[in-house]
């Protein structure tokens, strides 16, 4: 065989098709293996359900404060001003917040006490008693 | 063009799907792999390893013609391992060519079976600087990328190499 057929033969051998039976035996292995491994590995589930309670700790760490709600009024509303019709306006009253119950002061022990008062007379002197 | 995406001469693009790497290369791999083994069956075993790993792998490659560069390295060093491990024992027939009068493809059957046994003879660096250089149609510099040796020592395998096989056919003639 010339160096020429060698070269036409490699040429024929580049275009000759592959068997179908092994393409498709190769095609069915490699597909079978790797898309078994494409399902959610068990690292996969641990990284989500960590970045997930993540993200739970800091909305609940750092979620923007809630502003306080607002006293209620408890004063008595004076009108402003005379009014100039004799029928006012209903004015809606807030209810005021219930007092908070507070403790009694208990009542003082009496305890005697008297003072005694000095004057420039050295015979007077005046004494307080009670 | 490979070459050429070697060089980096050809843009960065993203590589496609797994998938669509499998279909567009799984026919030159194991064509490749049978070239080299001589036998189907070890190809087909070559050929599945080959996209395990690039499963694996992943397609972090810069451009499309990088894959095909890592595919034939990856195939050449399985199939040169094979035949480290073990002679390829069983030879399957080869595909008839289709479009060619009975006579002319009796011919070239016979021709490539020769051709093919001749090959085998070869060594396996040799052989496969041949199939992917002659038959595969690579540049020198694409199969020196998947032998991992230099231009140089790509071309003196296969130089030796035709060499070898026409002495090799040339004493069946004789």
């Amino acid at each position: 065989m010339t160096e020429q057929e060698m070269r036409e033969v490699f040429r024929e051998m580049r275009e000759e098709p592959v068997p179908a039976d092994s393409l498709a035996r190769v095609r069915a292995a490699v597909d079978a293996r790797t898309h078994r491994r494409r399902w959610v590995s068990p690292w996969q589930i641990a990284a989500t359900v960590l970045v997930a309670a993540a993200c739970a700790v800091g909305v609940v760490m750092f979620r923007p404060a809630v502003p306080a709600p607002e006293a209620p009024f408890a004063g008595t509303l004076v009108p402003a001003a005379v009014p100039e019709s004799p029928v006012q306006p209903p004015v809606a009253l807030t209810p005021a917040r219930p007092k908070r119950a507070r403790p009694r002061p208990r009542p003082a022990e009496i305890v005697p006490v008297s003072i005694r008062i000095e004057t420039p007379d050295p015979e007077v002197v005046i004494l307080l008693v009670n | 063009m490979l070459e050429a995406a070697l060089m980096g001469e050809i843009p960065r693009e993203t590589t496609g799907s797994f998938d669509r790497v499998v279909r567009e290369r799984e026919a030159q791999m194991l064509r490749t792999a049978f070239r080299i083994l001589g036998n189907w069956s070890d190809a087909e075993d070559v050929a599945q390893e080959v996209f395990l790993r690039l499963h694996r792998h992943g397609l972090n490659f810069p451009h499309d013609a990088a894959v095909g560069a890592w595919l034939y390295r990856v195939t050449v060093n399985l199939c040169l391992d094979r035949t480290r491990s073990r002679r390829s024992s069983q030879e399957l027939p080869e595909m008839a060519s289709p479009d060619r009068s009975a006579e002319a493809a009796v011919l070239m059957d016979e021709k490539k079976q020769r051709l093919m046994a001749a090959l085998a003879m070869l060594p396996p660096k040799e052989r496969a600087a041949v199939v992917l250089r002659q038959i595969e149609g690579l540049s020198t510099a694409e199969v020196a990328a998947a032998l991992g040796s230099s231009d140089v020592t790509v071309r003196s395998q296969i130089s030796k190499a035709m060499v070898r096989l026409r002495s090799i056919l040339n004493r069946e003639d004789a």
